[in-house]
């Protein structure tokens, strides 16, 4: 009966395309990257094809920075429809490869390519969902979640500034799902482990469109009716501050709780100066047997 | 032989059976109306008291209600 | 052990005011021929509606569909759905099938297996990745000398669309509504012609089209005009294809007309005339989709009121906990909507303060209008005050304002009544049995009691149970 239906929800997702060339999968063979980006692009408008009011942001995430694919700042490309496509869904397609170009010729020959600045694209999404539910009517209940694709590999230089996004983003019950492209990302599937996020690493770059619809495209309240696949163990090993490492047994300053992969006398975060040196003495131990 | 009768199925909550009851031996909607007795929660009525029956029951709901509000400021 | 069954006959005036019945996409297109389906899903703009309107674990089922070629067996399809879900799937599957979505298909080894509906398929894909034929109306055009802003096309709507609503209330604005709109009132039962004057006046069914949504009044406004445009040699399916190439148009830009058909001109001028398009001139060759075109496709109707209805419906109406209404608002439209169900108190020049009260709820619900359009009207047109969640407090209408008005719904309904035949006197154990499993089996048994030997059928089942008994007592 059309007279008593649910208030529709609203589904917001930012989707976080990595787009370094220095990704494994692309020096390999760059035309992938073409195959990839349209998977991508078919998974966004499947996205804005489940609900009317769905919403959409795409971030193309370089070595240098990070900038929106779609929407685009400014006035929305004029596209007339062409070949009986969604005239949304060719707005987004047209968008993202146009802008992705900007995004590519913009990066400085000279300088090699670096790390992907991962962390602080899910920063940009983090404040464009902020944006959005900030302007979103009353009474919409809007469920917002990032989704990385990326191929890089996992380094723990920007530790802290994962751990940052990941719980601001746990704060704002976005979810963060990744997908990975090419290697097992373990500081990347701690962020979808806190955030209740999904982590998928693609075992092969054909189809990659079937996974990322069978997988990702369920919102959260629809995931716990599917059978989709599970988290599994997650690693938390936690880098330490001084040398990005991953470690299992480390150092933890007792006042600002950074961790360290040997000892010092100063923290290097908050500058505290740690009295005792060494192993602990033995005489408390010995008190505590007797009680 | 099996005998056949027409008329109104009712399925109501006990304690409205009760009233049905009660309405049909008082004879107060004018006559009996009740063709069958079936169990706690269903009776077989006959089909033209039907109207009569629901304004019977409105009235007693009103009887009941109490203004949940004040009029006026 | 009881049979009982909640369906409300029909023949006997037990329901004497029908609750007005709108139906949404799928319910309509299911209530249509397979035939018609087939022709509709040719249209990619329709494949996409119907896609949306599918329920959620459905979507996911076709989408994971439309990339594969063969069939699919049916316990793979299941395997997909955590048990718990079981009975959503099951309804999924249901929606799928009536809608002819997916059709059942063997595959090879003898299992049964689902495949989506090839014209589906193919045009859904369309609509998502492109490859097909544009779509009709979007030639290419010179920029508009005279374009017209999102405003604009806001305030035109909602005066086109409001001069319907006006002209089914009798204000004083009756211009400019045309014999054809009246003709689709009629139809639609939401006025009837006076039997004096001959003058159209509005019926119970058509204040409770009042009570809903833009959205859903434009629907089934639209319902009922592809009704009357069968007769009028307009193809149904043609203007629903086209009516949702302009659900999924973008607001503030222009479309051309041409390459029309001369029968779509037409229904583009009826568009035009409910707002629903905005023209400056007949042979513009040019038309700006408004609101309520796009919003028809979106079809909820509890999301919030602003930016969602033509722009300067805001809402207006609080409702406190002790029951009083007061509304912002100086028409006599939303006057008169409100006194359906609550007792009007008070009235300033800017603000109408009435009461809900039980005598003023049940008239209402006498008039057929349900607790629940009731609920969603005011919810509807809520103030942003209202919906705006307080810390601590629950945003919306108060929770128990919202009771009472179900409760005493309810309250009218302590009793079902099912029309029917009742048997009983039966001679033996056995006769009773195998007349009850024949019932039964027929899908007509309502009531049953073995050790009392009596049980009820439908009306309906009567006859079929009577010969059957007829046959049976001369066999035995």
């Amino acid at each position: 009966m059309a007279d008593d239906d649910t208030p529709s929800d609203s589904s917001l997702l930012v989707i976080i395309v990595d787009t370094n060339p220095n990704q494994r999968y692309i020096t390999e063979d760059p035309k992938i990257l073409t195959n990839c980006l349209d998977a991508v692009i078919g998974f966004a408008n499947s996205h804005l094809m489940q609900k009317a009011r769905n919403e959409l942001a795409v971030i193309g995430c370089h070595f240098h920075k990070s900038e929106y694919l779609y929407p685009s700042p400014g006035k929305p490309l004029d596209v007339r429809q062409i070949d009986g496509q969604y005239e949304l869904f060719a707005l987004v397609e047209k968008t993202i490869k146009m802008r992705l170009v900007n995004l590519v010729k913009s990066q400085p020959q000279e300088d090699k390519p670096g790390e992907s600045l991962l962390a602080g694209a899910v920063a940009m999404a983090l404040c464009f969902i902020a944006k959005i539910r900030r302007e979103c009517p009353p009474g919409l209940r809007m469920t917002s979640r990032i989704l990385i694709v990326t191929g890089s590999s996992d380094t723990a230089a920007q530790y802290i500034n994962y751990m940052n996004v990941f719980f601001t983003a746990q704060k704002q019950q976005v979810l963060i799902d990744v997908c990975s492209l090419d290697k097992h990302l373990s500081l990347l599937q701690q962020g979808c482990d806190i955030t209740g996020g999904l982590y998928l690493k693609v075992p092969t770059l054909d189809g990659l469109l079937q996974y990322l619809l069978w997988v990702f495209l369920p919102e959260s309240s629809e995931r716990g009716k599917l059978v989709l696949p599970g988290r599994g163990r997650v690693d938390y090993r936690a880098a330490c501050f001084c040398h990005r490492e991953l470690l299992t047994i480390g150092y933890v300053c007792s006042v600002c709780l950074s961790v360290f992969c040997k000892f010092s006398p100063i923290c290097t975060t908050c500058h505290t100066v740690f009295k005792i040196g060494g192993p602990l003495p033995i005489k408390p131990k010995k008190k505590k047997m007797k009680i | 032989m099996v005998n056949v009768m027409k008329g109104v199925l009712v399925e109501c909550d006990p304690a409205m059976k009760q009233f049905l009851l009660h309405l049909d031996e008082t004879l107060a909607l004018g006559r009996k109306f009740i063709l069958q007795d079936l169990d706690e929660t269903h009776l077989f009525i006959s089909a033209d008291i039907v109207e009569t029956l629901q304004g019977r029951v409105d009235d007693l709901m009103d009887q009941l209600s109490i203004p949940v509000h004040e009029k006026g400021l | 052990m009881t049979e009982s069954s909640k369906s409300k006959s029909s023949s006997l005036n037990l329901n004497p005011s029908p609750t007005l019945q709108c139906k949404d996409l799928h319910e309509y297109l299911k209530s249509r021929s397979p035939q018609f389906l087939e022709t509709l899903y040719n249209y990619p703009t329709i494949c996409l509606a119907v896609y949306r309107e599918l329920p959620e674990l459905a979507r996911h089922f076709v989408i994971r569909l439309l990339f594969v070629e063969q069939p699919v067996p049916q316990a793979v399809v299941t395997s997909w759905v955590s048990q718990t879900y079981a009975k959503e799937q099951a309804k999924s599957c249901e929606a799928l099938s009536e809608l002819l979505v997916w059709q059942e298909a063997p595959i090879p080894g003898g299992m049964p297996g689902w495949m989506l509906a090839q014209s589906f398929k193919k045009n859904l894909k369309v609509a998502l990745l492109g490859g097909g034929r544009p779509w009709s109306m979007s030639s290419s055009l010179e920029p508009d000398g005279k374009a017209r802003d999102v405003a604009f096309l806001d305030a035109y709507a909602l005066e086109r669309w409001e001069c319907v609503l006006h002209y089914m209330v009798g204000s004083a604005q009756t211009e400019g509504i045309s014999a054809d709109a009246v003709r689709i009132l009629l139809h639609a039962g939401l006025m009837t012609r006076d039997a004096e004057d001959g003058s159209a006046v509005i019926t119970r069914a058509g204040f409770q089209f009042l009570l809903l949504s833009t959205s859903k009044q434009v629907w089934l406004f639209l319902q009922h005009y592809l009704h009357t445009a069968e007769k009028r040699s307009l193809s149904a399916a043609e203007c629903l294809a086209f009516l949702y190439q302009l659900s999924f148009s973008t607001l503030g830009k222009d479309y051309s007309t041409e390459g029309m058909s001369n029968n779509m001109l037409v229904f583009l001028q009826h568009l035009r005339e409910f707002g629903l398009v905005y023209q400056r001139k007949r042979k513009a060759g040019r038309f700006y989709p408004t609101r309520l075109a796009l919003n028809m496709a979106r079809g909820d109707s509890t999301g919030p009121p602003a930016g969602v209805g033509p722009g300067a419906a805001r809402g207006y109406i609080l409702v406190e906990t002790n029951y009083r209404v007061y509304a912002y608002t100086q028409t006599s439209l939303q006057v008169a909507l409100l006194g359906l169900f609550t007792e009007l108190l008070y009235r300033f020049p800017n603000l109408v303060v009435g009461v809900l009260t039980r005598e003023s709820l049940r008239a209402a619900l006498r008039g057929g209008i349900t607790a629940a359009q009731v609920l969603r009207y005011l919810q509807q047109h809520a103030h942003p005050r209202l919906l705006a969640a307080e810390p601590g407090a629950q945003p919306g209408l108060p929770p128990t304002v919202v009771d009472q008005i179900k409760l005493w719904e309810s309250e009218r309904n302590r009793f079902t009544y099912t029309e029917g035949v009742v048997y009983n006197q039966f001679l033996s154990q056995a006769d009773f049995v195998v007349l009850r499993d024949h019932a039964k089996l027929q899908g007509v048994l309502t009531w049953q009691n073995e050790r009392s030997r009596t049980m009820v059928v439908t009306r309906q089942g009567h006859d079929d149970v009577k010969k059957f008994w007829k046959r049976y007592s001369k066999t035995s």
